[in-house]
């Protein structure tokens, strides 16, 4: 291939590198456990690999001993031994006994978290997160694409989908879970660790589903009750009258103004979230400027209609508005 | 014998290749005579008709019309006939236009002509127009409902005397309109002298419509980014200070009450008015359709001026917006596209429950906070 040709599929791959660029959402990964159930699975990752080595290596060894044995006959009791102890036997003993221990695990990792415990409703969309916090008295606190967490406290995530079979993987904090149309699932997590974690959905949902993060943010209890408060709290920032004017509250709720839309996500503290667009772009105001004008060119597929048609400095407003919606 | 043979086969040769040589010598001196004044032999006049008729008539067989129950389409063809076919083709009461007749081939009159020829001919005949005939095609390959409009007017054509046709295309006898001349001369007609497009869906209501609307719906006519045969032209007619000019005048224009008013169709039944309002207000969550009402009113809140009021308008009107916007034929402003998704979710039923609803709707509604 000459250079003419190479350099624009080059330009090209680096063009969709960047599109596709994750954001540092937080840390994903599932041998760097941070919860109770990641804690297991983890264990259970390397008891098995380690199980599997073990394996590979007596296997090997045997190959290579029967390779390199003397041309002297072997006894028939000593072959059979050999046959039936290492061929039959060892690994009857050792797979068994893995599974029995896995499968020990499982009661664990399916109990629901005790009555009592946070409970939270997650719904998948293509392609974000609705999250709703269940309050005592049937008040909801809804939110979108972050879920925050206190930190040694069982929590019981309510799992729904609005649309298509997606599946709701924290790797650091437990594991999958599949969010089925018209079915509840359940998942319990118990982080252990305060950091911020990265979400993601682990079943293919459609164009952008690669494009759909989540943030789980896990604190200590008085941060999160505090953190909880100020999300129950309306919209304090002024200036909604531009976003109602581009008719954004259709689709969107601001509590504390006129905006009530259900069908996108709850925007009344959207400035204070780590990303807009399920973590495709800083929700600051640039990245909100370059979200409103170019929503389906960072999104493919997305419902949401670009607005780049407005007038940029209308645009800079709403993107100030937005992220002072702390 | 064989010798035979070789001998006729240079003779034919040598005479083909003579005629040909001749052709040629006539054409590249330009002794044909292309001018119109003279008119046809008849015998060329009698090859091109027939060649014509053959192809109409066997092109026309891959045709199928579009619905055309509605009654105002025939309005909408009309309306459209007296400014984009009349110069050519005359109309009851004047038979062949000065001009018109000074063409070779002659555009013909029409009455005359449509009953010897079907709907689907006409369709095909108007859509594409005809090579080397000064009969254009539809300025656009994209919207087979005016088209339709045409053809159902044609089709009463031959039923209309010169004060029938006056009466379809200006309406019962106006008044000396006191509207700006650009106004009488190219929008009144079909849009009504009061700006309330004179009773049905043929022609939308353009009184007291927000002033951005109506200076972006001409600019995108004129751009051809809002698709249209019979806007496009006109809007393409004017000057961009002219867009603004006609703007004024219809924003301006009152309008109380509403327009379903002004025609004859029964009113709608009111489940579907009551069902149109709860789509307006709430959409359509579950199938992710926004609701209407925060960009097109009525809404407490000061909207985008670029936004159109519904408030009273022609439901078949709004329909057909609807459809065009779910089939991507619309087009539109630099905010056309809002729409897309929208529409795309709405089954005919819905479109029609929520055009109902904005019908039902007293005009002023929507713009009781307007800036």
């Amino acid at each position: 291939m000459s250079t003419k040709s190479a350099q624009p599929h080059l330009l090209t791959c680096a063009r969709f590198a960047l599109a596709f660029a994750v954001l540092p959402l937080g840390k994903g990964s599932t041998l760097e456990p941070a919860g109770l159930a990641a804690d297991r699975v983890a264990t259970l990752f390397w008891v098995l690999t380690i199980g599997a080595t073990v394996i590979w290596l007596v296997v090997v060894g045997l190959a290579l001993y029967a390779v390199s044995a003397s041309r002297r006959p072997q006894s028939p009791r000593g072959s059979s031994l050999l046959i039936v102890g290492g061929g039959v036997i060892f690994p009857t003993v050792v797979l068994a006994g893995l599974l029995v221990w896995s499968l020990s695990m499982l009661p664990g990792l399916l109990a629901p978290a005790p009555a009592g415990s946070l409970e939270v409703r997650v719904t998948g969309y293509q392609w974000w997160w609705r999250v709703e916090y269940l309050g005592a008295e049937g008040a909801t606190i809804e939110l979108a694409n972050e879920l925050h967490l206190p930190v040694g406290e069982p929590v019981e995530l309510q799992l729904e989908s609005h649309d298509v079979i997606h599946s709701f993987w924290v790797p650091a904090l437990g594991g999958k879970m599949d969010m089925i149309p018209g079915r509840r699932t359940r998942l319990r997590l118990e982080p252990t660790q305060v950091g911020v974690y990265r979400g993601v959905c682990a079943e293919y949902c459609g164009t952008s589903h690669a494009l759909m993060s989540l943030v789980v943010v896990v604190e200590e209890r008085q941060a999160w009750e505090r953190w909880l408060a100020a999300q129950a709290q309306p919209a304090t920032s002024p200036g909604e009258a531009l976003f109602l004017e581009q008719g954004c509250g259709a689709c969107h709720t601001i509590r504390g103004t006129a905006a009530d839309g259900a069908l996108g996500p709850d925007l009344t503290h959207v400035g204070s979230r780590a990303s807009v667009g399920a973590g495709v772009i800083e929700a600051d105001v640039p990245g909100l400027e370059q979200w409103l004008a170019k929503t389906a060119h960072l999104k493919p597929g997305v419902l949401m209609p670009s607005f780049g048609m407005l007038p940029p400095p209308e645009l800079t407003a709403l993107a100030q508005y937005l992220a002072g919606l702390r | 014998m064989k010798r035979r043979a070789a001998w006729w086969l240079l003779r034919f040769a040598a005479v083909g290749g003579a005629v040909v040589l001749i052709a040629l010598l006539v054409v590249t001196t330009g002794l044909v005579p292309i001018k119109a004044s003279s008119g046809h032999w008849a015998i060329t006049a009698w090859f091109l008709e027939f060649t014509k008729d053959r192809s109409v008539a066997t092109h026309s067989l891959a045709v199928t019309l579009p619905p055309r129950e509605a009654a105002w389409l025939v309005m909408k063809g009309a309306g459209h006939y007296e400014g984009g076919c009349r110069p050519c083709h005359g109309s009851p009461g004047l038979p062949l236009p000065r001009v018109a007749g000074a063409m070779t081939p002659h555009p013909p009159a029409l009455a005359q002509l449509v009953s010897q020829r079907d709907s689907e001919q006409l369709f095909y005949v108007i859509k594409h127009g005809i090579k080397f005939t000064g009969m254009p095609a539809w300025p656009t390959q994209q919207r087979d409902d005016e088209v339709t409009a045409v053809v159902a007017f044609l089709e009463e054509l031959p039923h209309l005397d010169a004060e029938r046709y006056r009466q379809l295309v200006f309406g019962p006898a106006p008044a000396p309109s006191s509207a700006p001349s650009l106004v009488a001369t190219q929008c009144e007609r079909c849009h009504g002298d009061d700006g309330r497009g004179r009773g049905s869906a043929a022609f939308p209501g353009l009184a007291h419509q927000r002033r951005q609307y109506l200076v972006n719906a001409l600019e995108a006519y004129a751009r051809g980014d809002r698709v249209s045969g019979i806007m496009g032209p006109i809007a393409a007619g004017l000057r961009p200070d002219q867009w603004g000019e006609l703007a004024d005048h219809y924003s301006q224009l009152p309008s109380e009450g509403r327009l379903a008013n002004l025609s004859e169709a029964p009113p709608p039944d009111p489940a579907r008015i009551e069902r149109g309002r709860q789509i307006a207000a709430e959409g359509l969550p579950q199938l992710g359709v926004p609701s209407c009402s925060d960009c097109h009113g009525p809404a407490p809140h000061q909207r985008n001026p670029a936004y159109p009021l519904l408030a009273g308008q022609y439901a078949d009107y709004l329909v057909l917006q609807l459809e065009l916007f779910k089939e991507r034929r619309r087009g539109g402003s630099p905010y056309a596209h809002l729409m897309d998704k929208v529409a795309s979710r709405l089954t005919a039923e819905q479109m029609r429950d929520v055009a109902a609803y904005y019908a039902s709707l007293q005009a002023m509604d929507g713009q009781t906070t307007e800036r």
